[in-house]
């Protein structure tokens, strides 16, 4: 009796033992309990055994633990933190992001030394969360089959990835294209893109923009981890069956194709080609430059002659386009420095870009000119919750850009409508608040704004719109030439002389699921009749 | 004269939409309760005196283990380092600018394979290291204040009602915050008054109302009142 009394309980102590083992291998969240009154010795060899592989399916680590290095001593517990050796990565949560593209963002090696306190972990699920691919990103551990060795495990949840980036909808005032003048017409556009088609983290993008006798189309597609580098590229193609309006005051048109009488001089042109671009960080995820070249042709039909009334003089008016068909190809460089916090609502941080741009003459382009562009925006958060932005633009043109090159009046001054893919919707001059001479020019050789807008949170939420600001900004702008500063036209004095004048905003800016969207009521104001005639 | 009128209809839209749109704060779904709407937690006050400096300092003993939920304790859990931070602001009834603050940080980091939570704490008077075996155990260090002083008794008004205003963030991002809460438990135990130049002052309206969305995972409360 009693050698069974024995062996049982030898059984049960053996099943109490197993069950104990278990149970501390299941993870520290189910070890709840009173904490002991001395830790464990930092040398101190685990009681548990290690845990099984991972799943080998999709989300499986990255290479084969069987491979990993014989057993090896545990990185020692550096300043900085504890160490381990890195045996694999592991994506869950995937279901349409293939797990190699969540993988080019992990710039860990299997089989290195992982610390616990790299600022690359942290900076790993900013740049996925940077991507616009995943709602939520967490980086963890969990123990690798061999002491000492650690999976990096990384669970994303997916979002929405079809991303509306930008949308147009407004009034404008545009002429026949007999040139003569129509009241009101109305014009639309959409940007819209699939960031991550298939899965694949390639982005497939479209944008149209419409108005009366005008077409611009846009498709782009764009990889943020070209050929598994850190180079981001693009290849664009685009359309644009434009228009364009000339003539300030008296313009007197030879156009053989029309009889009656002009109030303005149109300018057809249709544009086909295509751009590619190449990206990289500069020094941190907040910094990057882009290298473009673009490639077009050019068709245009513009009258036989034409002038206007400049100040007090009449003079030929420039469309800033040859007729007939040229080639415009040019190469670029952009530096962007994004610091926001928020790329649509960012209460804080920097947006700065410079862009410097040339056209390629030697190799057959018809248009020899240069630009420089300098745009900086500033975001402040301000004590009482509310946000205010600053921002400076500057830009020159050196040499013949063709017209959509150049500084349009209607971009600087937001009671006009801006630009669209480059078309231009209203035929009407700048507003004039200042009595100068910017209701003389149209497009310039060289811009400058300075803006400050200020932001009213309204709303802030989780689902489907993320936030509801209103706004308000003001600013002063200047659009000049070369001839509007160094011959003003005739009729202006002093300060007059100057092509500077006030622009300013009210509205509603939007954060939603779908993309950011900013309703002004500039666009609408610029109906009121504000003096923006000429001399 | 037609600028002119268009001005003012300019202005009398923006004098009218300023009106409408709320004064301070969004409507937010998220909002952070105001001062007397902030959730009441009970603390323990108790009055040390040191006979050497005679000095009196005020010490509280309170709990924020609520800041550990089943999501963050995954995240303790989770191999990285998280960090809890903690500041008391000991604030007048009715006033918005704090008097003292004391401050305290928890690093935990789990370590994987020797199945221990390491922590670093630092608070007033200083920074140890420290272990836990569960998750029991970094909550009794890491999210309760035992005994922390808060105020020296000379900063505090006699006959006035006082309390603590407590912030907890898990994760703090900004790095910025991260360096000022450091610099100020290097200050020594016991020299919690806060003066106009020192890093984390701010009013009511800024610690407390104004929405804090960088870290994790965000803890605001108040204690009862306690008059000297």
């Amino acid at each position: 009796m009693l050698p069974r009394v024995r062996r049982l309980a030898a059984i049960m102590a053996g099943i109490i033992a197993a069950c104990a083992t278990r149970h501390a291998s299941a993870g520290p969240l189910k070890t709840w309990g009173a904490e002991p009154p001395d830790p464990p010795e930092e040398s101190q060899p685990s009681p548990v055994a290690p845990p099984p592989p991972p799943p080998s399916s999709l989300g499986a680590p990255v290479g084969d633990p069987g491979e990993a290095e014989p057993p090896a001593p545990r990185p020692p517990v550096g300043p900085g933190g504890l160490r381990y050796m890195l045996e694999g990565i592991e994506v869950r949560g995937n279901t349409t992001t293939l797990a190699r593209v969540i993988l080019r963002f992990v710039p860990f090696q299997r089989g290195a030394v992982l610390d616990v306190d790299d600022k690359e972990l942290q900076l790993t699920r900013f740049r996925l969360l940077g991507t616009g691919f995943f709602r939520d990103v967490q980086l963890s551990l969990r123990r690798g089959t061999k002491r000492g060795f650690v999976v990096l495990v990384v669970d994303v949840v997916e979002r929405n990835t079809i991303v509306v980036n930008d949308l147009w909808l407004g009034l404008s005032a545009d002429a026949e294209p007999n040139g003569r003048a129509r009241p009101l017409t109305a014009f639309g556009g959409l940007d819209v893109s699939e960031q991550n088609l298939a899965g694949t983290g390639v982005a497939l993008g479209g944008a149209i923009a419409l108005a009366d006798r005008q077409l611009a189309l846009r498709t782009r597609l764009s990889d943020q981890s070209f050929l598994r580098s850190s180079w981001t590229t693009e290849a664009q193609l685009l359309y644009n069956n434009a228009k364009d309006f000339f003539g300030n005051r008296n313009a007197l048109v030879d156009d053989p194709t029309q009889k009656v009488a002009q109030d303005f001089a149109v300018v057809s042109y249709r544009r086909f080609g295509g751009k590619v671009s190449a990206g990289h960080e500069v020094g941190s995820v907040a910094t990057r430059v882009f290298f473009d070249y673009r490639l077009e042709k050019i068709d245009a039909s513009l009258p036989l002659a034409a002038s206007h009334k400049r100040g007090l003089d009449i003079e030929p008016i420039d469309f800033d386009l040859p007729p007939g068909s040229s080639i415009l190809s040019t190469v670029s460089a952009t530096l962007v420095h994004d610091t926001r916090d928020e790329p649509f609502l960012p209460t804080k941080g920097w947006h700065v870009l410079g862009l410097a741009e040339a056209s390629l003459t030697p190799l057959g382009s018809d248009y020899p000119y240069a630009k420089l562009v300098l745009r900086g925006s500033r975001w402040m958060p301000l004590p009482w919750d509310h946000v205010l932005r600053l921002e400076g633009i500057f830009g020159s043109v050196f040499g013949n850009a063709p017209l959509f090159e150049k500084f349009y009046v209607g971009d600087y001054t937001d009671l006009r409508p801006h630009r669209a893919l480059d078309l231009a919707f209203d035929r009407r001059a700048a507003p004039n608040f200042f009595n100068t001479a910017i209701s003389e020019v149209r497009y310039g050789d060289y811009a400058a704004r300075l803006n400050a807008e200020y932001r009213i949170p309204l709303y802030r939420g989780r689902q489907t719109i993320y936030g509801v600001d209103f706004f308000g900004s003001v600013g002063l702008y200047a659009v000049a030439n070369g001839r509007d500063i160094s011959r003003p036209a005739r009729g202006y004095s002093g300060f007059q002389k100057m092509p500077i004048d006030l622009t300013f905003n009210l509205g509603l800016r939007m954060d939603t699921a779908a993309g950011g969207i900013a309703l002004g009521i500039a666009n609408f104001l610029g109906f009121i009749p504000i003096r923006s005639e000429a001399q | 004269m037609t600028h002119t009128r268009t001005f003012a209809i300019f202005f009398s839209a923006l004098v009218a939409l300023a009106v409408v749109a709320p004064p301070r704060t969004a409507r937010a779904d998220d909002d952070p309760p105001k001062q007397e709407e902030l959730p009441r937690r009970q603390a323990n006050f108790a009055w040390d005196k040191n006979e050497k400096t005679k000095q009196t300092l005020l010490r509280a003993s309170f709990s924020y283990r609520d800041v550990i939920d089943k999501a963050m304790a995954d995240k303790l859990a989770s191999g990285l380092p998280t960090v809890i931070a903690m500041r008391a602001y000991v604030l007048r009834e009715g006033e918005a600018n704090p008097v003292a603050l004391a401050v305290r940080t928890c690093r935990v980091v789990y370590d994987l394979w020797d199945e221990v939570y390491r922590l670093k704490i630092s608070g007033p008077g200083g920074e140890r290291d420290s272990a836990a075996l569960n998750l029991e155990g970094v909550l009794r260090q890491c999210a309760e204040a035992r005994d922390l002083p808060v105020a020296d008794r000379s900063l505090l008004t006699t006959g006035k009602p006082h309390f603590l205003g407590v912030i907890v963030e898990i994760n703090p991002v900004s790095p910025q915050m991260l360096a000022q809460m450091r610099q100020w438990v290097s200050r020594p135990a016991g020299s919690t008054g806060i003066g106009p130049g020192d890093a984390l002052f701010g009013s009511f309206v800024g610690l407390f109302v104004r929405q804090i969305g960088n870290a994790d995972r965000t803890l605001r409360f108040r204690t009862q009142s306690l008059t000297p």
